[in-house]
């Protein structure tokens, strides 16, 4: 059905509208990454079945939906049953026949499938009012969770399209360009730069041919908003992308997708095709005379291929490897044509702003940093999964009352914001409102918006050697600041974590930073030092003591530690059975001994013991 | 082109006062370069100063994959451009005078340069059987 | 033309030209390992970097490499600041971490100063600097018959699959324009083995000189049509040739001339 009028697109939004409103029952099955993960692919085709076995008279099997990534993952397998939004969790394929029989038939509730928060064992129905959803505003997200992203139809029915179509007839392109500047929308991709600036840029350099590209790369660990997008609500990504390329005069883009994510690219390339075939892409967009086409590239699967030239030259088919130059890529970018690139959140936030106003999307968050921010909470966190916060609120809600807290008992001791570029912000800067400016400030950063949370049985030495050693083994190798220098400062950091490092090489390491981050080439070894530069800034006083005292506070540098047994061991010989070089002697309801000369430093026996006889000192 | 080398091979008796004024004239650091020029004998006592033509359809211009031969269009000297040059040997190979060298002393490729618009062979020629002359 | 101001002093410049080059014209010296003039400028070494400014930046000031920032008007650059020192300091002496055998590297290590490293040499140090000049030369020549494979630490120059490069033709462009002289090749008399691939050289019909390989000889002779029987005979044969048939025109005209 080929879309041409903006009356079209309104009856045809009616009828999808009406359509699910006929649908008075619905299953959303989460098919995110973490519930798929847990067989939820499983769960969908369980449902259907019996649905389908059952006839019933309030649901049919088109009313059993996958849906995109519904974003508490850690409770996941997660399903929920519209209208009442009933909250199922850690769902097997075995409660599938028991949740159709209980709520689908006579309406009641599988208590047991109910999400109580361990805080304050309370019992949810509603997920609505379940802490982790309630503090949340989901813009980017609007749809991820809610709808079935192959049906395109359900995105219209949400009102997707409806801002493109506001902009191809009420607005001219300068009118998008100033509303998105107005908007104060900032690009959630990693470097915060506003984007209505962006946009003005590429829209005023004179050439033929222009370029739209989304970056859905991200290749940050632990993060992935992007992929949820791409994955669960693709069209938006589209729209934003056609709604930019009308602003800045484009007719080709490209949006690139990690290797790494094979349903981001398949759920991408069905959005295509829909849209290209209702008209809402490709030639003359809802008879508007405007044209502008997607294709997609598929990344090259390294992190630097995010980083906006390397992304470019990967797209271009050359290598993915960042180019130095001094014109910005707006003005000389893809094939050394103006280009405006954009991350999948950022682009995904558009059509709501072009619908509500720039006005309203000023009105949330804060002054500089407007609108909302999507996060993967990740790490030493209860309730780990995939969220979006208002700009300004504080670390401490994000990681207490929607992430719920640190588990089994432990105290939290810092998150990582910003990727593994990010920097780590300790306990005393819980209270620091979320926002692009105030993170740098604090020596971290927004990034992409992955957050690792950690508790106090992390090393903050041991932490910057592993990012360290990721950012190694990531850096393009093409400069020598970065190429050498992150893997000098890696080997430094090691040499800490084994007790062997002096002071002078603390204060080595801090003067080769500064010249890493002034003089290396690209993003990734300007900011490739800062988890280094950030953990020494906020926990000096445990690098201090690797290198004095030759210890490890936090218990987890091999080198530095040793396991012993005391009192409370009753004898039940569990560590000598997994004790991989047998270094523990012990009789059954005897204490047991470990010989420190034998002992690797493994951790089996402290993780087997039952009794909380293993010390680490 | 505002000036002409010209040779005068029946003045020439061989002396290699030319190769010497041209080795001293490229010295690099107090080593004197590699002559760009050779009086050759082709029969008993008798000699051609053989030197670049500066021809106008160069080969070694043309053989240059990196532009570092360009003519002069003052002294209408072909002129290797030392920043340019890799040292690939391909105009070495080309010209079919043998008139661009290698200089092992210097680890570089030469050949001549006219002297930027003073040549120090038409200078010091006893016979004056090489001439620079403005045409 | 514009005027930009180096160290204080103000000087001319062609727009768009590259800061580096205004700099080595003004005769100020600054290292540079990865710039030349036949290949574009990629700032891999970052050595050449200087503190960049204007008036209206307040006091602001950043900095960047001078191989491949184009000059404009009004820039007010500083070259010897003490944090530029720092960053080629530093910089020099990573290198010397990683290529401690290159006579270059020490030399240069040595004018600043830097006689041992401050870091823990590389183990695999191999004294490539991973300036990419050999693929960037090869690419002028349009064969990139090499690139810069694998990433960070572990990058490598090698050819395709390292295996023989099916587009090399033994010119030698990418071993005489390293800068640390790291990329070996043998000549025999009449054959040139270079990333393991071994080419015919084609011999001087009169002294038996090698002249160049075939292959680049074929190159040339296509690219740039070059006449074959150029190539024949070496340089030194070429001259003496040259001189007989002068010498042959001389004697013609001298007989006419009786
Ligand atoms: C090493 C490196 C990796 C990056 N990776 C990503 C990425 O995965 N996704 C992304 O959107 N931006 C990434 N960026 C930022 C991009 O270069 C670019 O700034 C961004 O895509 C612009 O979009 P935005 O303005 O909407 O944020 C990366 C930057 C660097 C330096
Ligand atoms: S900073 Fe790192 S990733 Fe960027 S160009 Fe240099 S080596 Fe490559
Ligand atoms: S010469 Fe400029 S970066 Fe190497």
């Amino acid at each position: 059905m080929r879309i041409d009028s903006i009356a079209k697109l309104s009856q045809w939004r009616q009828e999808c509208q009406a359509k699910l409103a006929a649908q008075k029952r619905k299953v959303l099955v989460c098919l995110g990454p973490g519930c798929l993960a847990g067989g939820s692919d499983e769960i969908l085709e369980e449902f259907k079945r019996i649905v389908a076995e059952k006839k019933l008279a309030d649901i049919s099997v088109e009313a059993v939906k996958k849906t995109g990534c519904h974003g508490f993952c850690a409770r996941g397998p997660l399903v929920v049953i519209e209208p009442e939004g009933i909250f199922y969790s850690k769902v097997k394929k075995a409660n599938v026949a028991e949740i159709v029989e209980t709520t689908l038939e006579k309406g009641k509730l599988v208590e047991k499938l109910l999400y109580t928060d361990p805080r304050t064992d309370k019992t949810y129905t509603d997920y609505k009012e379940i802490p982790f959803y309630a503090r949340q505003e989901r813009i980017s997200l609007r749809n991820v969770g809610q709808i079935d992203p192959d049906e395109i139809g359900e995105y219209v029915a949400r009102g997707g399209y409806a801002a493109l179509a506001k902009v191809l007839t009420e607005m001219k392109p300068q009118d998008v360009i100033d509303a998105v500047s107005q908007s104060g929308l900032r690009g959630r991709g990693g470097g915060g730069f506003p984007t209505g600036r962006k946009w003005a840029t590429c829209a005023r350099e004179e050439s033929d041919i222009r370029y739209v590209l989304c970056n859905g790369d991200e290749g940050d660990p632990g993060a992935f908003m992007d992929r949820c997008i791409m994955e669960g609500d693709p069209h938006s990504v589209l729209e934003g992308m056609i709604i930019c390329a009308y602003a800045v005069g484009s007719r080709e883009g490209y949006v690139y997708v990690r290797e790494e994510y094979p349903l981001a690219v398949i759920n991408m390339q069905k959005a295509i095709d829909a849209a290209h075939e209702c008209g809402l892409l490709g030639a003359n967009i809802l008879a508007s005379g405007f044209s502008y086409d997607i294709k997609i590239s598929r990344g090259g699967g390294a992190f630097v291929c995010g980083e906006s030239s390397a992304l470019m030259r990967s797209v271009a088919g050359e290598v993915g490897e960042p180019r130095a130059k001094y014109i910005r890529s707006v003005v000389k970018g893809l094939h050394d044509k103006p280009t405006v690139l954009n991350n999948v959140e950022t682009y995904a936030t558009v059509p709501v702003i072009m619908e509500k106003g720039a006005d309203w999307f000023r009105s949330i968050g804060t002054e500089k940093s407007t609108g909302t921010k999507a996060f993967s909470l990740a790490g030493k966190v209860r309730n780990t999964g995939l969220i979006e916060v208002p700009m300004g609120i504080s670390l401490r809600e994000i990681i207490f009352d929607i992430g719920g807290g640190i588990p089994d008992g432990r105290e939290f001791k810092a998150v990582q914001t910003g990727g593994p570029s990010g920097g780590c912000l300790p306990a005393d800067k819980l209270d620091l409102p979320v926002d692009f400016d105030t993170l740098t400030r604090a020596g971290s950063m927004m990034g992409s918006g992955g957050m690792i949370i950690m508790d106090d049985r992390t090393c903050a030495v041991d932490v910057a050697r592993y990012f360290l050693n990721f950012l190694v083994e990531e850096s393009c190798g093409k400069c020598v600041p970065c190429r050498e220098g992150l893997y000098q400062l890696h080997k430094l950091c090691v040499k800490i974590c084994e007790g062997k490092a002096t002071e002078n090489d603390l204060a080595l390491m801090e003067r080769l930073s500064k010249v890493i981050q002034t003089a290396s080439l690209c993003g990734l070894g300007q900011s490739g030092p800062n988890p280094f530069v950030s953990t020494v800034q906020y926990f000096r006083d445990e690098y201090l003591a690797h290198i004095r005292d030759k210890k490890c506070p936090a218990g987890v540098c091999r080198e530095l530690i040793t396991y012993t047994i005391n009192d409370k061991c009753t004898g039940c010989l569990a560590c000598i059975k997994v004790c991989p070089v047998d270094a523990i002697t012990g009789e059954k309801k005897k204490l047991h001994v470990i010989d420190q000369e034998a002992c690797t430093r493994c951790g089996s026996c402290y993780a087997v013991c039952n009794f909380d006889a293993v010390d680490i000192v | 082109m505002k000036y002409q080398f010209e040779v005068i091979p029946s003045k020439c008796i061989g002396c290699r006062t030319c190769e010497l004024a041209c080795a001293f004239a490229h010295a690099q650091n107090q080593k004197p370069g590699k002559s760009r020029i050779y009086p050759l004998a082709y029969a008993p006592d008798k000699y051609v100063p053989v030197t670049c033509l500066q021809c106008d359809d160069a080969a070694c211009v043309k053989s240059c994959m990196f532009n570092a031969l360009r003519r002069n269009e003052e002294t209408g000297a072909v002129e290797l451009d030392k920043e340019r040059c890799v040292k690939c040997g391909a105009c070495v190979a080309a010209c079919p005078f043998g008139c661009a060298l290698i200089d092992d002393v210097h680890d570089e490729i030469v050949k001549c340069d006219l002297c930027g618009g003073s040549p120090a062979c038409a200078a010091f020629c006893p016979t004056k059987a090489l001439v620079y002359k403005r045409v | 033309m514009v005027h930009i101001t180096i160290n204080g002093k103000v000087v001319k410049a062609a727009e768009g030209e590259m800061l580096l080059t205004v700099l080595k014209r003004e005769g100020i010296d600054i290292p540079a390992l990865c710039h030349h003039e036949a290949i574009e400028p990629t700032g891999n070494c970052r050595l050449c970097m200087v503190e960049i400014s204007r008036a209206e930046w307040e006091g602001w000031k950043k900095h960047v490499t001078s191989c491949l920032y184009p000059v404009e008007d009004g820039l007010i650059v500083n070259t010897h600041t003490p944090e530029v020192i720092e960053i080629r300091k530093t910089i020099i002496d990573l290198q010397l971490a990683n290529c401690p055998d290159s006579d270059v590297i020490q030399k240069m290590a040595e004018e600043y100063g830097i006689y041992k490293t401050s870091y823990e040499t590389v183990p695999e140090g191999d004294n490539c600097i991973m300036c990419y000049a050999c693929t960037r030369i090869c690419e002028v020549l349009g064969k990139s018959a090499i690139s810069a494979v694998m990433r960070g630490h572990k990058k490598v120059i090698a050819p395709p699959f390292g295996e023989e490069p099916p587009d090399c033709i033994g010119c030698l462009a990418c071993a005489q324009i390293c800068p640390t002289n790291v990329i070996p090749w043998t000549d025999t008399d009449s054959t040139r083995t270079i990333w393991k691939k071994t080419f015919d050289l084609i011999t001087c019909t009169s002294c038996g000189k090698a002249v160049i390989t075939k292959d680049f000889a074929e190159y040339l002779m296509a690219q740039r049509q070059i006449p074959k029987e150029y190539f024949e005979t070496c340089d030194e044969c070429k001259r003496m040739a040259t001189a007989r048939k002068m010498g042959e025109i001389v004697t013609k005209a001298q007989e006419a001339a009786l």
